[in-house]
């Protein structure tokens, strides 16, 4: 899922300044499960705003509401009307999700109540991490799927710095050191001999590094 | 500052906690109470939609202390208190205005108690600037 956490009111606030009526679109999907943008912290946001303006002496009118994925036509879609009746939206969405909204409604000011900030897991309850960085060209078969573009500090594809100590990584004790837990896990698997291939100097191009990246399925185009 | 106004208060309570036998309110207080199966059941838009409907305070009502019946519910209930009490403050409300309190069941006056404490702390807080 891609995992995000809302910006403080005061930022939010400091955007949506100009408007006095105000829709708050929330999104079900991945910020629902990460606690950022489902239909319950539309409903607080929409809440906290409410008072914050109240209490500055702003008139501003909030609605919410919560369609399924905003990053799909066929949900936006049901949103239509109360972005039309809105002077602007206050989207509860992924970065993909607020573009999706602001190319489908050309006269409607949008803007982002999250950081969108990784595609990730929840690995236990309330704790999320990050997981892949959608290289565009995925390593995982090699390494016992664990992803050591994401999870290895230094991003290294052919084994551990010899940094690391007692299984944690030397830049941040906090996290695992991914190539402990690749070498633990083809170990188990009985697959070590895959990191007796060596893996070339990645190729950056098929990554955000090669530009903004588009994928077309001719097999579902009319 | 002094309390000149009657105070709206807001109580959420487990039903393992707390059984309201007789209203709490008086001349001087509107007790809302608001009874939940389990005190974890409890959300941070459940909490601000009462300050926003109003009270000057809010509190939750939960049992002692490794005595939930849900395990770890009260515990629950203290996270999402704490992070409602820093949405309270980001907007000027004041996240003081959110209580939280172990009672026991078979101390029914303990609530009597809890009430005039937070009746103590609005003189010093003043009403809701959000309900104005
Ligand atoms: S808009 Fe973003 S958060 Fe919502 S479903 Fe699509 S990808 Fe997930
Ligand atoms: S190798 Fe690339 S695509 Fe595969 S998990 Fe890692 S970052 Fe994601």
């Amino acid at each position: 899922m891609i995992v995000g956490q809302q910006k403080p009111i005061e930022e939010i606030k400091k955007m949506v300044k100009p408007y006095k009526k105000l829709l708050i679109l929330g999104c079900g999907t991945c910020v629902k499960t990460c606690f950022a943008g489902g239909e319950d912290e539309t409903a607080a946001l929409a809440s906290a705003l409410r008072m914050t303006f109240k209490i500055d002496g702003q008139s501003v009118e909030i609605s919410q509401q919560t369609v399924e994925r905003q990053c799909e036509n066929e949900f936006i879609q049901e949103a239509a009307k109360k972005i039309g009746d809105n002077e602007a939206v206050l989207s509860m969405a992924c970065g993909a999700g607020v573009q999706a909204i602001a190319r489908r409604f050309p006269k409607s000011p949008v803007y982002p109540a999250l950081n969108t900030t990784f595609l990730g897991v929840q690995e236990s309850q309330g704790v999320f991490t990050e997981e892949c960085l959608g290289c565009g060209n995925c390593g995982l078969g090699v390494f016992g799927a664990i992803c050591p573009v994401t999870r290895c500090s230094k991003k290294l594809l052919n084994g551990p710095c010899g940094g690391s100590q007692k299984g944690k990584c030397e830049v941040n004790p906090e996290t695992e050191c991914a190539w402990q837990l690749i070498i633990d896990r083809l170990t188990a698997l009985g697959q070590l001999n895959n990191l007796r291939t060596y893996i070339p100097p990645k190729n950056w191009k098929t990554s955000h590094s090669g530009g903004p990246r588009k994928l077309v399925r001719e097999d579902h185009i009319l | 500052m002094g309390k000149t106004f009657k105070a709206k208060i807001t109580l959420f309570h487990c039903i393992n906690a707390f059984t309201e036998r007789q209203s709490l309110s008086s001349d001087h207080v509107d007790v809302k109470v608001v009874k939940m199966p389990c005190s974890g059941m409890v959300s941070e838009v459940f909490l601000l939609k009462a300050f926003e409907a109003g009270a000057d305070a809010v509190t939750i009502l939960v049992c002692p202390e490794g005595a939930c019946r849900y395990m770890e519910g009260n515990i629950r209930a203290r996270k999402r208190m704490e992070k409602t009490q820093s949405v309270l403050d980001e907007i000027g409300v004041k996240g003081k205005r959110l209580t939280m309190h172990h009672v026991n069941a078979t101390d029914p006056s303990a609530v009597e108690r809890i009430v005039s404490g937070i009746l103590g702390d609005l003189e010093e807080l003043g009403p809701n600037p959000a309900a104005l």
